[in-house]
């Protein structure tokens, strides 16, 4: 019979495997059967798990201003040590105290309406932009900070404070912050993470035991469904934030998938009627609102038939 | 069926925050150290297997009796406890008495208790703990951050990441090297 120790050291084996970049399906399934095969690994993964998570507080002392109390353990290694957020003033701590004691409860709802952009600051110096059309609560106290993104898209620059956790909820998914810049688009069950800066932990938690993923910069992760899948490309998820200009940036995309991007930013809705219109590959920058450029341009560029009538656009070829 | 997700977060939110007492409670009424952890975990699984089919209404009490009644079953069949102390357990009292949930820690008081729990590991592993936790550093930067083999720093964490999770649940802290032994190693995939 394994004993309850070396089940916990398997549990953290898989626990750290887990956090890795190369993390892969194939690795979820392992793990998935290891957890299967016996309730007390489960269990132990889970205790594991839980008081992982509190270890986190860690992530404090990379602010420059809280005080440690770890002994520093550089020689061991015999490499130089941590820098110079490690470096501690004494006359910094009362600082950082006070700080902690200012959590103020916040807790607001923002709306934007169709076409239209906002910013909003929260309290603890996060900026949050919102995109066309979206809805999201946000709530700021001494222990947490919490956004739910009901509909609609926004981008995050998350102010440092990892004894704040940041964490968005967007439907069945999670996206914890470990210190960063991203956006989250969410238009019912299909949540997507655009990573500018810094790392981000997508928890699917529809799936059962809950999936982890850590994306970095540059990196994509759409989820939809049981589907989790993440790409690679700075240019790409450069383009995918080119709203925050109010441009939209389509990399080759098709004319339907270019028309429904459109019809987020604008009441007037463009409907493709014609298959042979909906393969045509679209490439360039456009003024997000400015539908009646992008119409021309399908007309004279692309030789293609634009009928309007009321606040519906046809195409066909 | 309780759904998985449901019951890891009951796990969670009521059951894993009485992991302390639960221990003091294993503790104060089995004479051999040693079986700690195993009736610990024998316990969960009980637990975790009558909330998947229900999830108990209060925590706090069911976990009590479920301690109890496991200790009492192991102490008849292994016939090493006397028949007075299984009598003992029987008269332990009311529920809310015998397992006394510690106050929860603030943000604050985790931060310092995390970082007492560093300064309880030995200095290697301590490093390497800090550069993941607190740099944010892969097994495979720590790796060559340091000079050292992936093995080895893998290894460290193990060892790290499990007298952590030890010290911020309220024991000892203490890295348990015996069970390194019989490690089942994971595939890596590099």
């Amino acid at each position: 019979m394994k004993s309850a120790l070396s089940r916990e050291h398997t549990a953290a084996a898989w626990l750290l495997r887990r956090e890795e970049d190369g993390w892969s399906a194939g690795d979820g399934a392992q793990l998935e059967a290891w957890l299967d095969a016996d309730p007390r690994n489960r269990i132990a993964f889970y205790r594991m798990q839980f008081g992982w998570q509190k270890v986190d507080r860690l992530a404090a002392l990379r602010e420059p201003g809280v005080p440690t109390r770890v002994h520093s353990s550089r020689r061991w290694w015999g490499r130089r040590g941590f820098g110079p957020g490690f470096a501690i003033a004494a006359s910094l701590a009362l600082g950082a105290i006070i700080v902690w004691q200012l959590g103020l409860l916040e807790r607001h709802t923002y709306t934007t309406a169709v076409g239209a952009r906002s910013e909003v600051p929260l309290a603890d110096g996060t900026k949050i932009e919102l995109n066309t059309d979206t809805r999201l609560r946000a709530e700021v106290n001494a222990n947490s900070r919490t956004v739910w993104l009901e509909n609609g898209e926004a981008y995050f620059d998350v102010a440092h404070d990892a004894t704040r956790p940041f964490v968005v909820h967007g439907g069945t998914r999670d996206i914890t912050v470990l210190g960063t810049k991203f956006s989250v688009r969410r238009e019912g069950d299909r949540v997507e993470v655009v990573v500018v800066e810094g790392r981000v932990r997508v928890d699917d938690l529809s799936a059962s035991p809950d999936r982890t993923m850590v994306i970095t910069r540059g990196d994509i992760a759409v989820s939809q469904g049981v589907v989790l899948k993440v790409t690679h490309s700075e240019e790409h998820a450069v383009d995918e934030l080119s709203w925050r200009r109010g441009m939209l940036t389509f990399n080759e995309m098709t004319l339907v998938d270019a028309a429904a991007e459109f019809n987020r930013y604008n009441h007037k809705q463009l409907v493709v009627v014609d298959p042979r219109a909906a393969g045509v590959h679209i490439g360039g920058s456009f003024d997000a609102t400015n539908v009646e450029a992008f119409v021309r341009l399908l007309r004279q560029g692309f030789g293609l038939t634009v009928e309007e009538e009321g606040n519906v656009i046809r195409i066909s070829r | 069926m309780i759904d998985e997700a449901i019951l890891k977060n009951w796990f969670f939110t009521e059951i894993f925050p009485l992991d302390a007492a639960l221990t003091r409670f294993i503790r104060r009424n089995w004479r051999n150290e040693a079986d700690v952890a195993d009736l610990r975990q024998d316990i969960y699984a009980r637990i975790y297997a009558s909330a998947s089919e229900r999830l108990p209404l209060q925590a706090k009490p069911f976990l009590y009796i479920t301690a109890r009644n496991h200790l009492i079953n192991c102490a008849k069949r292994a016939k090493i406890v006397s028949f007075e102390h299984v009598a003992d357990l029987d008269s332990l009292g009311f529920p809310h008495d015998a397992i006394t949930p510690d106050r929860q820690l603030t943000a604050r008081e985790e931060l310092y208790r995390a970082q007492e729990g560093l300064n309880r590991l030995p200095p290697r592993c301590r490093e390497v703990v800090m550069l993941r936790k607190i740099e944010g550093l892969s097994t495979r930067e720590t790796s060559e951050r340091l000079g050292v083999g992936i093995d080895t720093i893998e290894q460290q964490l193990v060892h790290g990441m499990r007298a952590l999770v030890d010290f911020m649940l309220g024991g000892s802290g203490k890295i348990r090297r015996k069970a390194a032994k019989s490690r089942v190693s994971i595939k890596r995939k590099l």
